[in-house]
């Protein structure tokens, strides 16, 4: 039986001033190593579920619990284990990738020798070993990207939430970020994650859950899903669930 | 603290980056304390220190006139150019001609004017102190000064400087009125010590600043441009901090600290902390500059005050409130443009309501009603009090309590708006 790390029942959540949910009603089981993607079309409701399952909203209606060796903890007790990769490059450009790594290695609580060997590790197997001392300023997106991962992952985090972490780079980059990730994985990190990319998150997931107008539609084992539905790959069964409507 | 630490680095490695903003926030002051004391002391010294040049044609050359202007010389007032031969119809041409600020036309009749004003009254006081008996036809020929000035002269300065002359003229004729007593009383011999003694027994006005303190430092262009332009200055770290406010809240980095173990007042602490170094280190910077360049300068001499504690505490809640006011923008901002556009000009009206331009007591009553919005004036108050009302604590505290509050109240809508974002 898989280990729960993150569950959440009913989940519904309901920005102030807006008519309709951006989520509702989900539920959701995500397993201790676990790569687990959250997909579906523009405006589902992905970056929203994750926003709330790394702390940073809080659900208008619904539970969610973290668990930590099968018992449930606290977000406050669960925080430390995390680690937040957003969409946006999150981090200060006009400093380099070490003074980054230094500033969040802090915040995530690490202290000055694990945050000297983290960094020069991390930056190592990213690929940005030469730049170290460079200002981000003068970096290409897929760099940019890479740092980006670098701070959610300087700690060491058992759960990484990846918010399109491979969104605009180039090939090179997409391969290096996906293999550092499934290294990670492979080291007991559990990993969430949203994108666009079906055919990346078909050879990167294990599981998923398709999102669609706040809702899921289907949750589950990828290969399970696929063989289900009789669907050859995943674009077919995302294809079949959410329709080809335009969504904007 | 290790947190807190590192987060004060990463704060000044931002601000070392951003030269731009340094130099906003260090040359700018520097360049306008000169550019606007050297400026405004330059007028000041027109007014007062520079003499009034006039042009004088003396149509009369009479004792009395010829004796007016003398005292007019004497006077050090005045820097006089005699045309008497100019006609009076040219008068006007050539002062525009040689760039005198004023003139002064004495017509021909002058001193025999005086002489007969003199008589008459001579006469109706020995006739009411029955010294006299008969009195004389008494025909006074009125006899006035022409006052010429340039057109550019201020209604107030004009009227100074006919005062000036009415001054001088006073005493001519106050010892035209006593020669001729003495004449009608037949004391033509009488010693010219009596004589020097009722002319000169005027009441002598001393001049007095009326501060609290026993130092008598006058108010100056220094005194006021030093700590006026530094608090501009410092209240314009808006576009530097604010920037980097809206900057972080936009890019994310804000909400991916909400995923770290971290509370957020560390990160708005650090932040406050580096701003309220800059901000004192800008006060350090101005204030050693000009106290020791200015007297080189040739401009008035920067005087600190003797309440040291006060300007301390001073410099640190101005500081303070330039912070905050940074921090509101940054949070209310919602682009960098935004940020940059509103908070740079807020702050240049602020600045021109709050007194910082012109001293806010010489403007009219309403804008004197309005400038008490202005942060900058209130920080401007309490350096007014150490600096030239002699900076005692009972004018000082509620300045500080004012500036405290503004500091208050900054940070609690920073805090709610944060909130609502759901950074903090």
């Amino acid at each position: 039986m898989n280990t729960p790390r993150i569950r959440t029942e009913n989940l519904s959540k309901r920005y102030k001033g807006a008519d309709k949910f951006s989520l509702e009603k989900v539920n959701l089981s995500i397993s201790s190593g676990d790569i687990y993607g959250i997909l579906g079309p523009n405006g589902a409701g992905k970056t929203t579920l994750i926003s709330i399952l790394c702390g940073i909203f809080e659900p208008t209606e619904g539970s969610l619990s973290y668990y930590r060796n099968s018992k449930a903890v606290s977000f406050e007790q669960f925080q430390p284990n995390i680690g937040y990769v957003p969409q946006e490059y999150a981090f200060f450009e006009e400093l380099t990738p070490l003074q980054n790594l230094e500033y969040f290695g802090a915040m995530y609580n690490l202290n000055k020798n694990e945050i000297r060997t983290q960094s020069r590790l991390i930056l190592d197997l990213l690929g940005l070993k030469k730049v170290v001392n460079d200002r981000i300023l003068t970096f290409s997106g897929g760099m940019k990207r890479r740092v980006n991962l670098a701070i959610g992952i300087i700690h060491n985090p058992s759960v990484l939430f990846l918010d399109e972490p491979t969104v605009g780079v180039d090939v090179q980059s997409k391969v290096a970020i996906l293999r550092i990730l499934k290294e990670l994985n492979q080291k007991g990190t559990t990993i969430i994650y949203t994108s666009h990319h079906l055919s990346e998150a078909e050879a990167f997931c294990n599981s998923i859950s398709l999102l669609d107008h706040g809702k899921i539609i289907v949750e589950g084992s990828l290969k399970a899903l696929m063989k289900e539905h009789e669907t050859q790959n995943l674009k077919d069964l995302f294809i079949r669930f959410t329709g080809e409507e335009f969504r904007d | 603290m290790y947190k807190f630490w590192i987060a004060i680095k990463k704060e000044f490695s931002i601000l070392i980056y951003d030269k731009t903003g340094l130099a906003i926030m260090y040359a700018m002051p520097i360049l306008l304390v000169f550019i606007i004391t050297i400026v405004q002391d330059s007028a000041f010294r027109i007014v007062n220190e520079n003499r009034i040049s006039m042009l004088i044609v003396n149509k009369d050359k009479q004792s009395q006139s010829l004796k007016l202007v003398d005292l007019m010389e004497a006077s050090g007032l005045f820097d006089i150019h005699k045309a008497d031969s100019l006609p009076v119809q040219d008068i006007k041409q050539y002062m525009l001609d040689e760039d005198y600020l004023t003139g002064l036309y004495i017509e021909p009749q002058f001193t025999g004017s005086l002489v007969a004003k003199a008589t008459a009254v001579s006469t109706d006081m020995m006739l009411e102190l029955g010294l006299l008996e008969d009195s004389l036809e008494n025909n006074l020929a009125a006899s006035s000064l022409q006052f010429y000035h340039d057109p550019v002269l201020k209604e107030n300065y004009c009227m100074s400087v006919i005062n000036m002359i009415n001054a001088i003229l006073k005493g001519v004729e106050g010892e035209l009125l006593i020669n001729t007593l003495c004449e009608q009383l037949g004391l033509e011999d009488a010693p010219a010590k009596l004589k020097e003694a009722m002319i000169d027994k005027s009441t002598p006005v001393e001049r007095n600043v009326a501060t609290t303190s026993n130092s008598n430092v006058i108010p100056n262009s220094t005194q006021h441009n030093v700590p006026a332009w530094t608090i501009f200055a410092m209240f314009f770290m808006v576009v530097s901090l604010g920037n980097n406010i809206v900057k972080e809240r936009l890019n994310g980095s804000f909400i991916r600290l909400k995923t770290m173990p971290t509370p957020f007042y560390i990160v708005l602490a650090s932040k406050m902390a580096v701003y309220l170094l800059v901000a004192l280190t800008q006060i350090a910077f101005v204030f050693t500059l000009t106290k020791l360049t200015f007297p080189a300068l040739d401009l008035p001499q920067l005087t600190l005050p003797d309440n040291t504690i006060g300007f301390l505490l001073l410099s640190v809640v101005s500081s303070l409130a330039a912070v905050s006011y940074a921090l509101l923008i940054g949070s209310l901002a919602k682009t960098q443009q935004q940020s940059y556009g509103f908070g740079a000009v807020s702050i240049v009206i602020f600045a021109a309501i709050g007194g910082i331009w012109v001293p806010s007591f010489v403007m009219p009553g309403y804008l004197q009603m309005l400038s008490m919005v202005s942060p900058l004036n209130w920080c401007l108050q309490g350096f007014y009090v150490l600096f030239l009302k002699g900076g005692s604590w009972a004018e000082l505290i509620p300045v500080l309590l004012g500036i405290s509050s503004f500091v208050l109240l900054c940070l609690v809508v920073v805090y709610f708006k944060l909130k609502k974002e759901k950074i903090i």
